[in-house]
C-alpha cells in the first residue's frame, strides 16, 4: 500500500491560472499515457505550478505529503470518536463488536497512511486528543448520549472522511496514493452501510458516494 | 472463458499498451512557447482523451455486464430482497449512463450492451447473491485499476465515488449471506 519511494513529480504551489492547470493535467496524462506512472520522471518544480480548489476538506496549497498529514489526522480523529462512542456503553453487544471493527479499520487507514507519508519523506502527525478536536471535522461528540445519537455521529463521521477522501482523488500526484485513497473510501463506505442499517436508514442511498448527502 | 474474463482481458491488454513508448517523454515537459509545441500538446491532449475514453468503455462493458446480472439474479430472489437488488440495478444503471456521457464529452462512443452475456445458471438465492458480490468486486478491482490512468481529475473523483457505491454493495449483499459486511480494511475488489 504504500508508495514508493523512488524519483517522482514535484509539484510546486503558487499561483496558477487556468491554461497553468490545463497544461499540468496534459503533462499528467502524458506520463500516465506513457506508462511511466509518475515515477520515471523527475520534472522541474517550477514547470508545473498546480492550482487547487478552496472547497476540499483539506487545505489549499497540499501537496501529497500534505493531503496524507492531514488524512491520518482524520483517520486519528475516527479511532479516538470510536473509542468514545466505544467507552460509552450505548451499544448493544451485536453493534459495539462491529463497531470495534470500524475502529480497527481507521486504526490501520492511518498506519498505511503513515507508511505512505514516510515513504515520501514525511513525518506523520501525532494522534490528536481530546473531545475538541474531533469537533473539527465534527461537532457534537460530547453531547452523544443514545445509540441513536452515536450512530448519527458516526454516520456524519464517515460521511465527512468519504467526502474529504473523494475531494483529494483530483489532486494527488503519486499514482498509488490515487489507489489507496480509493481503497480506504471503499471501506468507509462499507462502515457507512453498517451504521445506516443499524439505525433503519437506506444502506445505500446514493449510485455516486461522495460524501454528501 | 467467461464474459468477466473477456472483459478484464481487454482491459489488461490496455495496460500492456499503456507500458508501450516510455521513451522521450520530457519533450512536452521542456517548454510550451512556440506553435510547434503547442500542436503537439494538443495531440497529445487528444491521444490522451482517447485513452481515457478506453478506460471508460472497458469499466462500461462491465457495468452493463452487471446490470443483465442483476436482472438474471432477481429471478432468484423475493420480498426485500429482491427490492435490494432492484435499487442496485438502478444505480448500476446511472453508473452506465454516467460513463456513457463521460465518453461523449471526450468526443468518444460509448459502448452499448453486447446482445447476450455468458452469465451462469444461478440455480439459488444464495448463489445469485454470491455472484452479484463476484460481480461488484470485479467492477471494484477495474476501478481501481483505472485510477492511476485516468488523466483528468473530474473523471477519478467519479470513479472513486461509483467505486464507493459498489462497496457498498458488497457490504448490503454480504450482510444478507449472513456474511462479516466489512471484511477488509482496504476495498480492492480483490481476495486478501
Amino acid at each position: 500500500m504504500a508508495a514508493g519511494a523512488g524519483p517522482r513529480i514535484a509539484i510546486a504551489d503558487g499561483p496558477a491560472d487556468t491554461a497553468q492547470v490545463a497544461a499540468f493535467e496534459r503533462d499528467r496524462r502524458e506520463l500516465v499515457r506513457r506508462g511511466l506512472g509518475l515515477g520515471g520522471t523527475a520534472v522541474a518544480a517550477s514547470a508545473i505550478p498546480l492550482l487547487l480548489a478552496v472547497r476540499n476538506a483539506f487545505a489549499v496549497t497540499d501537496t501529497d505529503r500534505k493531503i496524507l498529514e492531514q488524512a491520518i489526522t482524520l483517520e486519528h480523529l475516527a479511532v479516538l470518536a470510536y473509542d468514545r462512542i466505544l467507552g460509552g456503553g450505548l451499544l448493544d453487544r451485536r453493534l459495539e463488536r462491529q463497531v470495534q471493527v470500524l475502529r480497527g479499520h481507521e486504526q490501520q487507514h492511518a498506519g498505511a497512511l503513515a507508511k505512505a507519508l514516510t515513504d515520501l519523506g514525511g513525518t506523520p502527525p501525532p494522534p490528536p486528543t481530546g473531545v475538541q478536536a474531533v469537533d473539527r471535522v465534527v461537532k457534537g461528540l460530547g453531547d452523544v448520549g443514545t445509540r441513536a445519537d452515536a450512530l448519527s455521529f458516526a454516520i456524519e463521521l464517515e460521511l465527512a472522511a468519504v467526502a474529504a477522501y473523494h475531494d483529494a482523488q483530483p489532486r494527488f500526484v503519486e499514482a498509488r496514493l490515487l489507489q489507496t485513497v480509493a481503497s480506504i473510501a471503499g471501506a468507509e463506505g462499507q462502515h457507512l452501510v453498517v451504521l445506516r442499517q443499524a439505525a433503519r436508514q437506506p444502506p445505500v442511498p446514493n449510485a455516486m458516494e461522495t460524501g454528501r448527502k | 472463458m467467461s464474459d468477466t474474463d473477456g472483459l478484464l482481458r481487454g482491459s489488461l491488454s490496455r495496460r500492456r499498451l499503456l507500458g508501450m513508448g516510455a521513451a522521450a517523454s520530457g519533450a512536452l515537459l521542456a517548454g510550451c512557447a512556440d506553435d510547434a509545441t503547442n500542436r503537439s500538446v494538443q495531440t497529445a491532449a487528444d491521444e490522451s482523451d482517447a485513452a481515457d475514453v478506453e478506460l471508460l468503455n472497458s469499466v462500461l462493458d462491465l457495468e452493463l455486464m452487471v446490470i443483465e446480472a442483476y436482472k438474471s439474479a432477481a429471478a432468484r430472489l423475493r420480498g426485500p430482497t429482491l427490492q435490494l437488488a432492484k435499487g442496485f440495478l438502478e444505480q448500476e444503471q446511472a453508473h452506465a449512463d454516467a460513463l456513457a456521457t463521460a465518453v461523449r464529452d471526450l468526443r468518444g462512443t460509448p459502448n452499448g450492451p453486447r446482445s447476450s452475456y455468458e452469465l451462469p445458471r444461478l440455480r439459488s438465492r444464495d448463489a445469485a447473491l454470491r455472484y452479484a458480490v463476484d460481480l461488484e468486486n470485479t467492477v471494484i478491482a477495474a476501478y481501481v485499476d483505472a485510477l492511476p490512468k485516468l488523466s483528468q481529475a473530474d473523471l477519478r473523483s467519479a470513479a472513486t465515488a461509483i467505486l464507493t457505491c459498489e462497496a457498498e454493495h458488497v457490504a448490503v449483499l454480504l450482510g444478507v449471506l449472513g456474511e462479516p459486511q466489512v471484511p477488509a480494511a482496504f476495498v480492492t475488489g480483490r481476495a486478501a
